[in-house]
């Protein structure tokens, strides 16, 4: 368990303000409902607008600062405060829009936000979980080390397939040569590959050590051990490739769609006031 | 028997290409991974007995794959003839026919061209980086997500305002560009135009002007009678926020919420504190129909020289009993109308009257109408109008005093003054008020005109329909009304005791001004 993390960062300072933000803005949500029903044009639509226009611009605030090295304030401060006050952000938003959707900009930016702040989370989930299945998967390895096991292995099983006979020496030269690892957006995220040779290469093994002379019995073992072994480090370096993909994928949402989000947002505004 | 010279060639760690020399004699030459054949190549692309070099039944020799597989231009062949200068690979290798020397029956070369790869710098080539060029992808994602929501949703809509012949072409379809702006739904009496935003947003940047309200609403009328004072009031921007604009109360984009704003806060903003507004206004400051709303007055219709004048109308407040008393010209006693009464034939006809029997709702609102001879009063009160003893009855029609005196002219010219005086003091004056006939008039008696009050509350606006579930007599009692001067209009409290004011109170409706008064046209209410 870790000292501190951008959770608990100064006893949920953020967590608590988030709460506040969120219950104060419910409150006003409730006392103050225009004699049409709640809606953004309101004078508490407008404050709640202005507040959470505010909250995005700050959030997005948040993406500049981490890229640069001079900054004010913790980073562990910035990613709490970050995460609290984009879930507040939520909160005050929707009552901001009163519960009115239709086919229009002011929908639009509702929707941009909500793919930001979801896909936040799914971050937010990855960063909790996937840091320690990191480590439990790798130890003290890294990708480039178990890529070296992998080719080390290869040359061992090459060098003894060279001695039986082709069929065996085929699937294991296809093994060597056709396994990949993480080609592929999709693979990179499941983790696994469906058809992989070396998975293959075992199971055909399998198969194709029954009617052997007995002189090659024992090289026949051997390389069927590596191969399990080999397999076993392809597994291994594919779930890498997706615990780092996952990582950064949810990105693929976050950013643009939180770029596309400010653009939505002018535009909301643009409207409301170019049809006052 | 072939007699074969094999020459390998190689590179050596400097480059430089060197050649072995070895020379084959056996019946077959086989190439291949395994072992025992001749020409013995360790190279896991190969098959154990890839191939074999022999002679067929015609003298040539042949290059014939066994269990791999053999390409000549890339073309896989299985049965090669190697005459000089033939290029066959052979998996990773390659075999070229030479110029064989005399003592041999033929000479090839045999190169290796594709070298075995390493394995890590392969494997690598084949291992991805997590989310390659996510950068670039998330940067061009961005960029066309957002150019497309600057085209569709600012662009575009601004275009079809700025540019005149866009908006002309647009104004064709049922949609403009700048729908996408619409923050709601349009109310159901505007969506035949609704969808075309200019049709009320007529300028950019400027809220929604009273002059594209009034393109269709023109008869709607101003709230204060005095012009002058309904332009103070309402475009002085100190009290409401920047004057009064139709869509001030009006709050479209919000349906279904109804299109007329339905809360006190308005009206009171002025009728909390009257005085403020105008100086001279005589009317009773109101917030609140329970807890701040005047006495209800009635609207009564002054008689002038002896006859009613519509067009004088005096409001008196419901307690000042002195003076409300009806001058409807008729004489009428309630009491006398209501449940089982006698009916024109005595003892043998009893008959049950209702109040709607004489008081007949018209329309959707119900509004009551006018008691007419004709419709409520004939069917018992014909007899007041016949004439005569025996068989000499008749009777005269219902109607001014210049027909009736005709009719008595023509039926009875001989005793018309003695029946006309009958009419004076029992037939007419049965149900009407009579007044003594002026000099040189041409009929011996008036009957005074009769103004049937029918707007009591002529400020507002009541709904009997909305009512029906009521009993009439829960509002109007007149079961012990003796005299047609009795008005039998229910005052505030009676209202108070099923409504409520602004907000809702235990089994009491919430009832806002806009319930009962009507914010256009508020001076013109008087009597029809």
């Amino acid at each position: 368990m870790q000292h501190s993390n951008f959770f608990d960062y100064k006893k949920y300072r953020y967590f608590k303000v988030a709460v506040v933000m969120i219950l104060l803005a419910f409150a006003t949500f409730l006392l103050f409902e225009p004699a049409v029903g709640h809606y953004g044009g309101s004078w508490v639509g407008y404050a709640l607008g202005t507040i959470s226009a505010g909250l995005v611009f700050w959030m997005a605030w948040y993406g500049i600062r981490k890229r640069r090295y001079r900054s004010s304030g913790t980073t562990q401060a910035w990613l709490s405060a970050h995460i609290y006050l984009g879930t507040a952000l939520t909160f005050i938003a929707t009552f901001h829009s009163g519960f009115h959707y239709g086919l229009n900009i002011h929908t639009v930016t509702y929707g941009l936000l909500m793919i930001v702040v979801i896909s936040g989370f799914f971050g937010n989930y990855a960063y909790m979980i996937y840091p320690r299945l990191m480590t439990e998967n790798m130890g003290e390895d890294n990708l480039d080390g178990l890529l070296l096991r992998i080719a080390e292995a290869d040359k061992m099983a090459r060098q003894i397939a060279l001695m039986m006979p082709d069929d065996i020496n085929n699937t294991v030269t296809r093994a060597c040569r056709e396994t990949s690892i993480g080609i592929g957006l999709l693979e990179q995220l499941r983790g696994f590959q469906p058809d992989c040779p070396t998975a293959m290469a075992v199971q055909e093994l399998t198969a194709l050590g029954h009617d052997l002379p007995v002189e090659q019995r024992k090289l026949y073992r051997d390389l069927y051990s590596l191969m399990v072994r080999r397999e076993s480090l392809v597994k291994r370096a594919r779930q890498d490739l997706m615990y780092r993909a996952r990582m950064g994928f949810w990105l693929y949402f976050h950013v643009p769609f939180a770029i596309a989000l400010i653009m939505a947002m002018v535009a909301h505004v643009l409207a409301v006031f170019f049809y006052w | 028997m072939i007699n074969c010279l094999l020459i390998k060639l190689s590179h050596s760690s400097r480059g430089v290409l060197t050649r072995s020399y070895r020379t084959l004699t056996s019946e077959e030459i086989t190439i291949g991974r395994g072992a025992e054949c001749a020409i013995h190549l360790l190279d896991p692309r190969l098959s154990m007995h890839h191939a074999v070099i022999k002679r067929m039944d015609d003298g040539k020799i042949h290059l014939v794959a066994i269990n791999g597989e053999l390409a000549v231009d890339g073309v896989v062949q299985k049965n090669i003839e190697l005459s000089h200068g033939t290029l066959v690979s052979i998996g990773p290798y390659q075999i070229k026919v030479e110029p064989a020397p005399p003592d041999v029956d033929i000479a090839v070369s045999l190169m290796l061209l594709q070298r075995l790869p390493d394995d890590f710098q392969d494997l690598k080539l084949r291992t991805h980086e997590p989310l390659r060029g996510a950068a670039s992808f998330k940067r061009r994602m961005a960029l066309w997500m957002a150019a497309f929501i600057a085209l569709v949703f600012i662009a575009l809509p601004l275009a079809q305002n700025l540019i005149t012949s866009l908006n002309q072409t647009m104004a064709q379809f049922p949609l403009g560009f700048d729908r996408v702006w619409s923050p709601g739904h349009v109310s159901n009496a505007h969506l035949h135009f609704g969808s075309q935003c200019f049709n009320c947003h007529e300028k950019l940047t400027e809220q929604v002007n009273d002059k594209a309200c009034v393109k269709c609403h023109q008869n709607t009328a101003d709230h204060i009678a005095d012009p002058a004072l309904q332009k103070r009031v309402f475009n002085s921007s100190g009290r409401l926020s920047d004057g009064m604009r139709c869509a001030e109360c009006h709050r479209e984009h919000k349906a279904p919420h109804p299109l007329a704003k339905q809360d006190n806060n308005n009206c009171v903003k002025c009728h909390a504190d009257i005085k403020a507004v105008d100086s001279k206004s005589t009317l009773p400051n109101v917030k609140d129909f329970d807890r701040s709303h005047p006495e209800f007055k009635l609207s009564f219709i002054r008689e002038y020289a002896e006859q009613p004048d519509t067009t004088r109308i005096d409001r008196i407040p419901q307690s000042t009993s002195a003076s409300v008393a009806e001058q409807s010209g008729l004489k009428f006693p309630h009491s006398q109308h209501v449940g089982l009464v006698q009916g024109p034939n005595g003892v043998m006809d009893i008959r049950e009257l209702n109040c709607s029997d004489c008081h007949r709702g018209q329309g959707k609102e119900m509004r009551i109408q006018a008691v007419e001879f004709k419709r409520d009063c004939q069917s018992c009160h014909a007899n007041q109008l016949q004439l005569g003893l025996g068989e000499k009855t008749f009777s005269v029609p219902h109607g001014d005093e210049e027909t009736v005196m005709n009719a008595l002219i023509a039926k009875a010219p001989k005793d018309k003054l003695r029946y006309a005086t009958s009419l004076k003091e029992n037939g007419c004056a049965y149900c009407h008020e009579v007044l003594p006939a002026k000099q040189d008039d041409s009929v011996p008696w008036r009957v005074k005109k009769v103004t049937i009050n029918q707007d009591w509350f002529s400020k507002a606006e009541f709904n009997h329909a909305s009512h029906r579930t009521q009993k009439c007599e829960a509002c109007h009692q007149v079961a012990q009304s003796e005299s047609s001067h009795d008005v039998a209009m229910p005052d505030r409290k009676n209202c108070l005791r099923c409504h409520s004011g602004n907000s809702p109170k235990p089994k009491r409706i919430a009832s806002s001004c806009m319930s009962c008064h009507s914010f256009h046209n508020a001076h013109l209410a008087a009597p029809k």
